[in-house]
């Protein structure tokens, strides 16, 4: 239902977006990963007729919305990246005002706001000021603003940053349900891989601007059919060891964090015996290896060559 | 539109603190240094040094009081010196042939008024003596003021120095300088609101509904007017009943007047919107433009007191100005409409190419 076309964005001589090529069919719910600066809220922003794009185009059941946004503004739902409430007013008087915008008023405008707040659970603190509620609550009430006017079209822009885990499993459960009980359509952006994994049947992966992969999540991770990911945890970082490690030649990436060395390398490649000899030359002590199957997280790291977070 | 203009009230009256407070510090400035002063002439203490017979100083002090503007009171330089050090007289004039002193106790703003004032009359006066001189025996000063009464060419001038006498009304000046100048920081502050929507993301909430740019737009414009609007008429109409100043008869003129200097401040704050486009730079920058403009506008002391000519050129460029000069127009030299016609239409025009220029800088920035 809704498409881009090699979608461009560039300020001030500096290209945000290039070549962004995706599409969403209805009842689908869909991932824009990537990592921070990728170009995630700049292509959000073009879809959602905010920002008009450099160049390319996007199109709602065929018809260009550039220059024509109404109807896609009708039927889309925008969840923002920041908080965009009055902080001064409740959320029920929030929720009012913008029922009030989209031409809601008397029942129904009251109809809507008491669905959206008993959406996002929010229904019995309706009538408390935004500015004092904790930073899962304003992200949840910053959902239900967008849900006023019942949309299609449902555009997330990473709406579970900073919050506590209770507040986030709250929200991806509710986005789940919207999507599978309501049937809404859904885009969301996260750069927390496993909440995509959880909820979307596809996924786009942007990085520097451009979408580097995409497809449902098996087909992304068949990407690294041919590859195992090793896992080496050790107590601390031993920098000499990582450094001997990544000389071999059949690792084709390795990480190094606080906690340990990820490998990834071509499956059945019989290393851990050599991984072993390397230790003991460095006196490095192995607290547990294991081999993986692929997650969405590695096969990033195997298309960029870095980690989704540092 | 009216949903975008309520919501600001609402927003308002949660949060009225801080434009509530320009309204009661106008009030206060205004109450406590006008009550220093009482309305009647400010008498003025003189004395004559060696060089001026007693005679024609006494001559001098009668045509400086022919004005009206002072009392001034001759005395001998002894009791003068003492009324000063006492500190019962915070200035004092001292008469020389052809020329004057200012005795200054402390540093005093009348000073400023009574310079202007000796300054004209002593060259009118010192003019008239040159030409007597010159063409003895003719009754030149009698001439003259026959002919000023009855001009041969009449030529009218409306611009700000006018041919008005210069009229100083202490309470006026205080009033309507404090109001213009404090409103200009409840209007930007209140239509600030448009930036922070624009940091804070609710602005695209608005975007995204089917409420109009346009409609967004007004409706801020036109809670920034009512405030600003609400506040300055607020302020008057207490001091003109509570406090009996004298405002005049036409009060009429004085309601449209603020309402386009209102307007001209409301599409200022939208230029400067247009350039500064972060809420904590307008915080800093807000302040020195409405201390600037109140400063060579003529809020703090009458224009008429300003002497350079690249302050005043500057000042024809501020809507401060011919706000002050339309009100003073009213309350103090009564001018005819036509006469007013003049600032008012100026502060249209301001307001015209400010908000047309804003809007065009605020609307460039969003792509
Ligand atoms: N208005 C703008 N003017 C100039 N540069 C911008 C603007 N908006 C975004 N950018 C730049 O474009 C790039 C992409 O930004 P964008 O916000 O789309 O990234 P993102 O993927 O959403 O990142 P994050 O995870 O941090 O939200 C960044 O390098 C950013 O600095
Ligand atoms: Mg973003």
């Amino acid at each position: 239902m809704l498409e881009t076309e090699e979608l461009k964005k560039v300020f001030k001589g500096k290209t945000a977006v290039e070549g962004a090529s995706l599409y969403l069919d209805k009842g689908e719910s869909v991932g824009l990963l990537g990592p921070n600066g990728a170009g995630k809220s700049t292509t959000i922003s073009m879809i959602s007729t905010l920002l008009k794009p450099t160049s390319g185009d996007v199109r709602l059941n065929g018809k260009s919305i550039i220059k024509n946004p109404s109807e896609m503004r009708r039927i889309l739902g925008v969840v923002p990246q920041e908080i965009a409430l009055y902080g001064e007013l409740t959320a029920y008087e929030n929720l009012k005002f913008f029922g009030r915008i989209y031409g809601l008023s008397g029942k129904a405008l009251e109809g809507a706001i008491q669905r959206s707040l008993e959406l996002v659970g929010l229904a019995e603190r309706q009538k408390e000021i935004v500015k004092t509620y904790s930073g899962g609550m304003k992200r949840r009430i910053n959902i239900a603003a967008a849900m006023m006017h019942e949309p299609e079209i449902i555009i997330m822009d990473e709406p579970t940053v900073g919050i506590d885990p209770q507040s986030r499993s709250h929200i991806l459960e509710m986005v789940r349900q919207l999507n599978h009980e309501k049937g809404l359509t859904v885009l969301y952006t996260s750069h927390y891989m496993e909440e995509v994994e959880r909820l979307c049947d596809r996924v786009y992966i942007m990085d520097h601007g451009k979408i580097i992969a995409s497809g449902t999540k098996e087909e992304l991770k068949s990407i690294l059919s041919s590859e195992e990911t090793v896992w080496i945890e050790l107590d601390r970082p031993y920098p000499a060891f990582f450094k001997d490690l990544q000389s071999f030649k059949v690792i084709k990436q390795a990480v190094e964090t606080e906690k340990g060395i990820k490998l990834i390398l071509p499956k059945g490649s019989r290393i851990l015996g050599e991984v072993f000899q390397a230790s003991e030359r460095h006196q490095v002590e192995i607290i547990n290896v294991n081999v993986q199957k692929p997650s969405l997280e590695d096969v990033f790291l195997h298309l960029t060559g870095r980690k989704l977070r540092d | 539109m009216k949903s975008v203009f309520l919501l600001q009230w609402q927003r308002f009256r949660r949060a009225p603190v801080m434009m509530l407070s320009f309204l009661i510090m106008t009030i206060i400035f205004v109450a406590l240094l006008a009550g220093n002063n009482p309305a009647e002439r400010p008498a003025i203490l003189a004395y004559a040094d060696d060089s001026l017979p007693e005679s024609e100083a006494e001559d001098w002090v009668a045509s400086l009081n022919k004005a009206e503007e002072f009392n001034f009171q001759l005395m001998s330089e002894k009791d003068v010196r003492e009324a000063v050090a006492a500190g019962d007289a915070p200035l004092a004039l001292r008469l020389m042939d052809g020329n004057y002193r200012i005795v200054l106790a402390a540093d005093d703003m009348g000073r400023f008024v009574l310079e202007a004032f000796l300054n004209r009359k002593y060259r009118e006066e010192l003019r008239f003596q040159q030409v007597e001189q010159q063409i003895a025996g003719s009754d030149i000063r009698t001439e003259v003021a026959g002919l000023m009464e009855e001009p041969p060419l009449q030529v009218t001038t409306t611009t700000l120095e006018g041919t008005e006498e210069f009229q100083y009304d202490n309470q006026l000046q205080l009033l309507f300088g404090m109001t213009l100048f404090f409103s200009v920081y409840t209007i930007m502050f209140s239509l600030m609101k448009i930036v922070e929507e624009k940091k804070y993301g609710t602005w695209n909430r608005l975007i995204l509904s089917p409420v109009g740019k346009w409609e967004i737009y007004l409706g801020h414009l036109a809670y920034s007017f009512a405030i600003g609007y609400f506040q300055i008429v607020t302020i008057f109409i207490l001091f003109k009943y509570a406090f009996h100043f004298d405002v005049g008869d036409r009060f009429g003129a004085i309601l449209l007047i603020i309402a386009c200097y209102t307007f001209a401040i409301v599409a200022l704050s939208m230029l400067v919107m247009g350039l500064v486009s972060r809420p904590q730079q307008l915080q800093a920058v807000v302040p020195i433009i409405a201390t600037g403009m109140a400063m060579i506008g003529g809020a703090f002391w009458p224009i008429e007191l300003v002497n350079s000519n690249m302050l005043l050129a500057i000042s024809k460029i501020l809507p401060i100005t011919y706000g002050l000069d339309a009100l003073k127009g009213v309350a103090i030299y009564d001018r005819s409409w036509q006469e007013l016609s003049e600032p008012i239409s100026i502060l249209l025009l301001i307001g015209v190419v400010c908000m047309g220029i804003g809007i065009n800088l605020m609307e460039r920035r969003t792509y």
